[in-house]
């Protein structure tokens, strides 16, 4: 518990530099603005300002408090464009939709707008303060952890993201493959062999990192964005004088708070982020209610328990992240990867070797929530202004921002191919229902993964038992299998159930 | 159809991959029992049943878009590789400038907003970088600006 708070203290001494405190406000509200922007997701957001935040030469714990301030900040500002165009930002932003947008056409769009801040705010506070009690004592169990624990610690991971994450888990499953494949590419670092290089020297030293994020996130998103393009404008619902009451709160209180339970619990499952968890928190609360008949028409328990959920979610997907360094969610492991390329491998170890950025960053969480509660009540007329930027203008823009970012780090023209190439790449897995976040998962652990098992295998001589001997791989297996099986039983059991009852309005 | 397609060609790359972990990738002394070789070998033995699997049932028959939307998506990737090309050699302020008014145009706005909207971001974008936050981009033809 001391250790707690003397860390926090000290985190706050972090987050409290003039310098970090600027770059948390920057964050949050370039990350509010970018998540506003109809299409563009924390994901994206993040993939393309990555490179340039790194050019930028900050301290590690400058950059990665000013990503995650993005991060949580898109997060935050998803909700503008569900509500007032009917357009998700993301996966992750879906669910908001569903009710937000009805609110907002009943004239309750300031309210809807509120409502979901104040929701957000809880979410991610709640997420925040769980992170510092939860990330020590999770930290400190995981040092005791050996390579084959880790092995299993990754077989658990790339379980519960087959089974929850996409429609078709094969699909996920090869996603996840590909980064894998895609991280196996260059030198292999114990031996000095070259794997895949075919005579391009470029890719010697491995597929950079950046390389792989801003072609599948920013350029795939373009192509994305061109491919949607509409002929008419996009039509945005005006802000009315309407605001959220404490009669509202009151009555989603409950509602809230578990949506931020739920939000942060499935935030902590590899890989699983703001998209499972929106679309459980609101399914669990749909269920609950007990007159369900206005979700889905602008029922404000429809709206809040989705935002507390992604919001708690973007907390929760950091405790894997910083304590055992298995990013909980896509934009995660683009948080983990950037840490990789300051030389920061996060782990058990990093809450005591590097205590800076471990708890810097969960300071800077603290300051941030609150600073968006505050820039997003006020402001959000000129957010919403956002949504009306023309897209041939903002189109252009990414691709801009990626040439910028990918130059300025490698300065290689070579690279410049290689992103527009993975973007069509990405595009393409996108078309056909492939997520693309177990790319990016398979991706940043890849080396990981094959790093502890040949540790595993060296330790034990070669012997294959050694990855089932320990007490915690042990564990890790059977909750993979749960992870996998349960869902499975759970579809089973309510196909069953509602082929039993008598016919009921389509849910 | 477009994901037996996809399917097929991703199968291909595994099988390609695999072969490759067999017989090409070699240690010439084993340092560890897995050594360079395993661990591409496992991910390749994986990876061809989920292909083969997509190929048997896929769920995705067509892309579903038409004609004119491959036409812009192939003007799009024409324009990308273009300013790739041009990037470096003719700098960053000509070549963002050519390439956001293509872009932009294509995508309907108005050539005089086009011009002020390309201009804009290629000389502001230069600066803003280059100067305020000393980011490296290529000033190609207009040394003067170096």
């Amino acid at each position: 518990m001391d250790a707690v708070f003397s860390g926090l203290a000290s985190g706050f001494q972090v987050a409290l530099d003039p310098f970090n405190l600027f770059l948390v406000l920057a964050g949050c509200f370039a990350g509010t603005l970018i998540g506003a922007l109809p299409g563009i997701g924390p994901i994206n957001g993040v993939a393309i300002l990555l490179p340039i935040a790194y050019s930028l030469g900050f301290k590690p714990e400058s950059a990665i408090i000013l990503l995650a301030g993005i991060y949580y900040g898109a997060e935050y500002g998803g909700r503008i464009s569900s509500i007032l165009l009917n357009v998700p930002g993301d996966a992750g932003a879906v669910m908001t939709t569903l009710d937000g947008n009805p609110m907002a056409r009943n004239g309750e769009a300031g309210k809807a707008l509120s409502l979901s801040a104040v929701a957000s705010f809880i979410g991610g506070t709640f997420a925040v303060v769980l992170m510092s009690f939860f990330g020590p004592a999770l930290a400190s169990y995981a040092i005791h952890f050996s390579p084959s624990d880790y092995v299993a610690l990754m077989v658990f991971a790339f379980a519960s993201l087959a089974s929850l994450v996409g429609s078709n888990p094969v699909k996920t499953l090869l996603a996840a493959l590909i980064g894998l494949m895609l991280a196996s590419v260059g030198i292999d670092a114990n031996t000095g062999v070259a794997r895949f290089p075919f005579g391009i020297p470029d890719i010697l030293a491995g597929i950079d990192f950046l390389v792989v994020v801003i072609g599948l996130f920013g350029m795939a998103e373009l192509i994305h964005l061109v491919e949607q393009q509409a002929a008419g404008t996009l039509r945005t619902l005006k802000i009315d004088k309407s605001f959220v009451t404490m009669k509202d709160l009151a009555f989603t209180k409950w509602t809230i708070l578990r949506g931020s339970v739920i939000g942060f619990f499935i935030g902590i499952l590899p890989g699983t982020g703001a998209s499972v968890a929106s679309a459980v928190a609101y399914g669990a609360e749909k269920r609950a209610a007990r007159d369900s008949s206005k979700f889905g028409n602008g029922d404000m328990r429809g709206l809040a328990a989705p935002e507390a959920a992604n919001n708690a979610s973007a907390g929760g997907a950091m405790v894997p992240m910083l304590t055992l360094g298995i990013p909980g969610s896509g934009t995660t492991a683009i948080l983990l990867g950037a840490l990789l390329l300051f030389n920061i491998t996060p782990g058990p170890l990093m809450f005591s070797q590097r205590p800076e950025i471990a708890w810097g960053l969960i300071a800077s969480m603290y300051i941030g929530n609150v600073a968006l509660l505050i820039i997003n009540l006020p402001l959000v007329g000129l957010f919403a202004r956002m949504l009306t930027i023309p897209q041939q203008f903002l189109t252009p823009l990414i691709a801009v921002l990626a040439f910028i970012g990918v130059y300025s780090v490698v300065s290689n023209p070579h690279d410049l191919y290689m992103i527009t190439l993975l973007g069509v790449f990405g595009w393409f897995l996108r078309k056909l229902q492939f997520s693309l976040a177990p790319v990016i998962l398979g991706f940043v652990l890849g080396g990981l993964f094959e790093d502890n098992l040949r540790r595993a295998l060296s330790i034990s001589g070669g012997d294959w038992s050694i990855l089932v001997t320990s007490f915690n791989s042990v564990i890790l297996y059977a909750l993979a299998l749960l992870v996998v099986v349960v869902p499975i039983l759970v579809g089973r059991m309510r196909r069953g159930r509602s082929e039993g009852e008598s016919p009921q309005a389509p849910s | 159809m477009a994901d037996r397609i996809f399917a097929g060609v991703l199968f291909l790359v595994a099988i390609g991959y695999t072969i490759i972990a067999f017989t090409v990738i070699r240690a010439p002394f084993q340092y560890d029992p897995l050594g360079p070789e395993s661990w591409p070998r496992i991910l390749g033995i994986v990876s061809i049943p989920c292909c083969l699997f997509i190929l048997a049932k896929p769920d995705v028959s067509s892309l579903g878009l038409p004609a004119k939307t491959w036409g812009r998506l192939a003007a799009l990737i024409v324009m990308l590789l273009v300013y790739s090309y041009l990037f470096q050699p003719l700098g960053f302020i000509l070549a963002t400038f050519a390439f956001c008014l293509a872009l932009s145009l294509m995508l309907g706005a108005r050539l005089v907003t086009g011009l002020a909207f390309s201009a804009g971001i290629g000389i502001v974008g230069y600066f803003v970088c280059t100067k305020l936050l000393e980011l490296n981009l290529p000033a190609g033809v207009l040394t003067i600006f170096r």
